[in-house]
């Protein structure tokens, strides 16, 4: 007979339950697609700095 | 059309962004990297990461990220801040708070605008408590990096099939663990980084 396992690290299941993502869930409050496009335009229009930022200023090496 | 020669190079689980025949899988996991190159204008791969962004809108898939981003976010503000004050002495300036002032603006211009692009997807936001034990694992198993294992584990434990990514230590991993989508100026340092 087959047996399914699942895959665990430390003891837990390394994927969360379809139950555990459902209430991690945070649905979109854009609900119109041309609502979400003009999020997306907002969010990375227009915000310039005078640097460049690297991996190191966000504390990767 | 004239036939390629050869074989292919093979793809070690590495794919560009910009390739419009890319397929998105549901859910898709976001490093910080990409985020910030997105959101701030003047980032040299702003334009492929704000056009990926609006390609994962328009298929309708949901992202996956930790709860890692944001905090490293609001660090990079403040690192913006005080590089435009010290320039490439920054590190050194790091308790200057006449920095400060500037680096919080910096920070709700940020935040604020990472609110406004989840607003316009369905998100999953994985606890750092819960990513840590099988990021350690990642940490011991390939020698990726911690907080790349932070960002690899949240992804994997939310079943993100791929994360989008500038940073080519995610090419750590074996391809069965994360797919990378990454630039295409990156594809061949992170197929060469990736053994498996």
């Amino acid at each position: 007979m087959r047996t399914v396992t699942t895959k665990q690290t430390n003891g837990r299941p390394e994927r969360l339950s379809p139950e555990e993502l459902a209430a991690l869930m945070r649905p979109a409050t854009a609900k119109s697609l041309e609502e979400k496009r003009e999020a997306v335009r907002r969010a990375t229009s227009g915000l310039r700095i005078k640097v460049r930022v690297t991996p190191s200023m966000y504390g990767r090496r | 059309m004239t036939p390629v020669r050869g074989r292919q190079p093979a793809t070690r689980g590495v794919y560009a962004i910009e390739d419009p025949a890319l397929l998105l899988p549901d859910p898709i996991a976001l490093d910080t990297s990409f985020v910030v190159e997105a959101l701030i204008a003047t980032q040299p791969l702003h334009a492929a990461c704000a056009g990926f962004l609006a390609r994962i809108v328009e298929t309708g898939v949901s992202v996956v990220s930790s709860e890692l981003l944001p905090v490293e976010l609001a660090e990079a503000a403040f690192a913006i801040a005080l590089k435009e004050r010290w320039g490439g002495q920054w590190r050194r300036h790091r308790t200057d708070g006449r920095a400060r002032r500037r680096g919080g603006r910096l920070l709700t211009d940020t935040l604020s605008r990472y609110e406004t692009l989840l607003s316009s997807i369905d998100h999953f936001p994985v606890p750092l408590g819960r990513a840590t034990g099988l990021a350690t694992t990642l940490m011991t198993d390939y020698g990726i990096a911690s907080y790349d294992a932070v960002h690899a584990a949240s992804a994997i434990i939310a079943g993100a099939e791929a994360i989008v990514t500038k940073d080519t230590g995610f090419a750590l991993l074996p391809a069965s663990r994360l797919m990378l989508y990454t630039d295409r100026s990156r594809l061949a340092s992170c197929r060469t980084k990736r053994q498996h």
